[in-house]
């Protein structure tokens, strides 16, 4: 009895599960069910499919060097039985998968970091560079919500900005806008529009008709 | 001491056993017979071990070994390797070779000191035969047959060859392992040899089909009866050799 691993996307075998492939060179697949039998006989490469773990290691999803990935290995020269050295390495094995779980939780995070700053940079980016596509009243209003914040900070006026009303929820109305925007409801058909250049303020651009 | 011996009507005893300097396996099987011959010669001297690889009962021609190693193929379950390990003296070293040719017993022939391999063993598995059995490695045919262990049976004494070997080869072959040879069968002319029987230093069984001829043959080559000197294959047995087929 040994719980093998698939062949195709590394999920553990159970005694009676799957199917078992032996190449005329001798070498067995063992697969943990028809999905991945199927694929395996359609030639597709598991490190191309996202489902499999061998992409996820290929694509550095998940820990590939570890001290604690080492442990679990079909090893060909066998120990005599001890039954302390049973007794210790089932605490051992314990120890490890704790040790592992945490370093996996650390790589995720370690992963994830930054992920969120950069959705926020991506989303004001595209604010910024579709302002054409809100209403005339709206547009500049990020640049000046910044300038805002900017002055607030800095006890600077804000003069050159009298264009403007003034509008106390700009952030919503910005997020209705933009939803509207995503919708591509308000296709709006413009000579001319303006385009907002950071640290520049407001060009004014052609459009071809 | 040469023995005859059967297992489950079968003279193929090389097939259901392998026995060494320091260690002997048996299969498992329905009746304890074939164990208790061993059991009466051995017992008290080395360990003999019941047991199976990959479930099967041809441990004989699956395993290789010698008084100091065990080699056992890709397709041995870890139960049976634990089995094996907690059976056989600390002082034997056992692996488990991931080799394309599994059937070990077959494609390796090897005593305490020279192993001879079928010529399409692996590169690696050769250096683990070299390391685990402490042996030197030679890929060599034996009568044109490329299964080494099957038409071979060698102790550290001596070693039967398939009956139609040639006086050249035989000579090569002895030349390489430093030990007498001599071309003879097994279970009334089976060329068989090494599946035929097994050998050690002190002890042979062979199938129970096999002829007192064949049984002197073997006695004097592997040194088995009292008094059996080098010179005595040459002289008083020389016309019962089945180099005389020639």
């Amino acid at each position: 009895m040994r719980i093998e691993t698939c062949y195709f996307c590394s999920q553990p075998v159970y005694p009676s599960k799957g199917i078992t492939f032996v190449r005329n060179d001798a070498k067995m697949f063992r697969f943990c069910r028809s999905k991945c039998h199927k694929n395996f006989k359609m030639k597709r490469n598991p490190r191309k499919l996202a489902w499999t773990k061998a992409f996820r290691r290929a694509h550095g999803k998940e820990m590939t060097v570890d001290s604690t990935l080492a442990f679990a290995q079909r090893r060909n020269i066998p120990v005599r039985y001890n039954r302390d050295l049973v007794a210790t390495t089932l605490q051992a094995m314990q120890r490890v998968s704790e040790i592992r779980a945490r370093r996996e939780r650390q790589f995720y995070k370690n992963r994830m970091k930054g992920n969120k700053e950069k959705q926020l940079e991506a989303d004001r980016k595209l604010v910024a560079e579709n302002q054409h596509l809100l209403p005339p009243q709206y547009r500049d209003q990020v640049e000046e919500v910044l300038q805002e914040v900017e002055a607030q900070t800095n006890e600077m006026d804000l003069e050159e900005n009298e264009l403007e009303e003034e509008d106390l929820d700009v952030l919503e109305e910005e997020k209705l806008e933009e939803q509207k925007v995503k919708k591509g409801k308000n296709k709006v058909v413009q000579k001319k529009k303006q385009r907002l250049v950071r640290g520049k303020g407001v060009e004014e651009m052609d459009v071809d008709g | 001491m040469a023995v005859r011996a059967a297992f489950e009507n079968s003279n193929e005893v090389g097939v259901f056993s392998t026995l060494t300097n320091s260690y002997a396996l048996v299969a498992v099987g329905a009746s304890e017979n074939f164990y208790s011959v061993f059991e009466a010669e051995l017992q008290d001297v080395i360990p003999i071990t019941h047991c199976t690889i990959a479930g099967t009962r041809i441990v004989g021609r699956l395993t290789a070994g010698n008084k100091k190693g065990l080699l056992v193929p890709t397709s041995t379950t870890d139960q049976e390797l634990q089995h094996l390990r907690n059976s056989i003296p600390d002082t034997v070293k056992i692996q488990r070779i991931e080799e394309r040719l599994s059937a070990l017993g077959n494609v390796i022939c090897a005593n305490d000191h020279v192993a001879l391999v079928h010529p399409d063993l692996e590169r690696e598995s050769e250096e683990i035969i070299a390391d685990v059995l402490g042996v030197e490695v030679f890929r060599q045919t034996i009568a044109d047959n490329v299964l080494t262990g099957s038409y071979m049976a060698l102790s550290n004494q001596g070693g039967i060859v398939h009956p139609k070997t040639s006086i050249q080869d035989q000579d090569e072959l002895s030349s390489l392992l430093q030990v007498p040879l001599v071309a003879g069968s097994v279970n009334r002319g089976s060329p068989v040899v090494g599946a035929g029987m097994v050998v050690n230093d002190w002890m042979a069984v062979t199938g129970l089909d096999t002829t007192a001829t064949e049984l002197s043959v073997v006695e004097s080559v592997f040194k088995l009866g009292e008094g059996m000197g080098p010179g005595a294959i040459n002289t008083t047995n020389k016309e019962t050799m089945v180099e005389s087929f020639y």
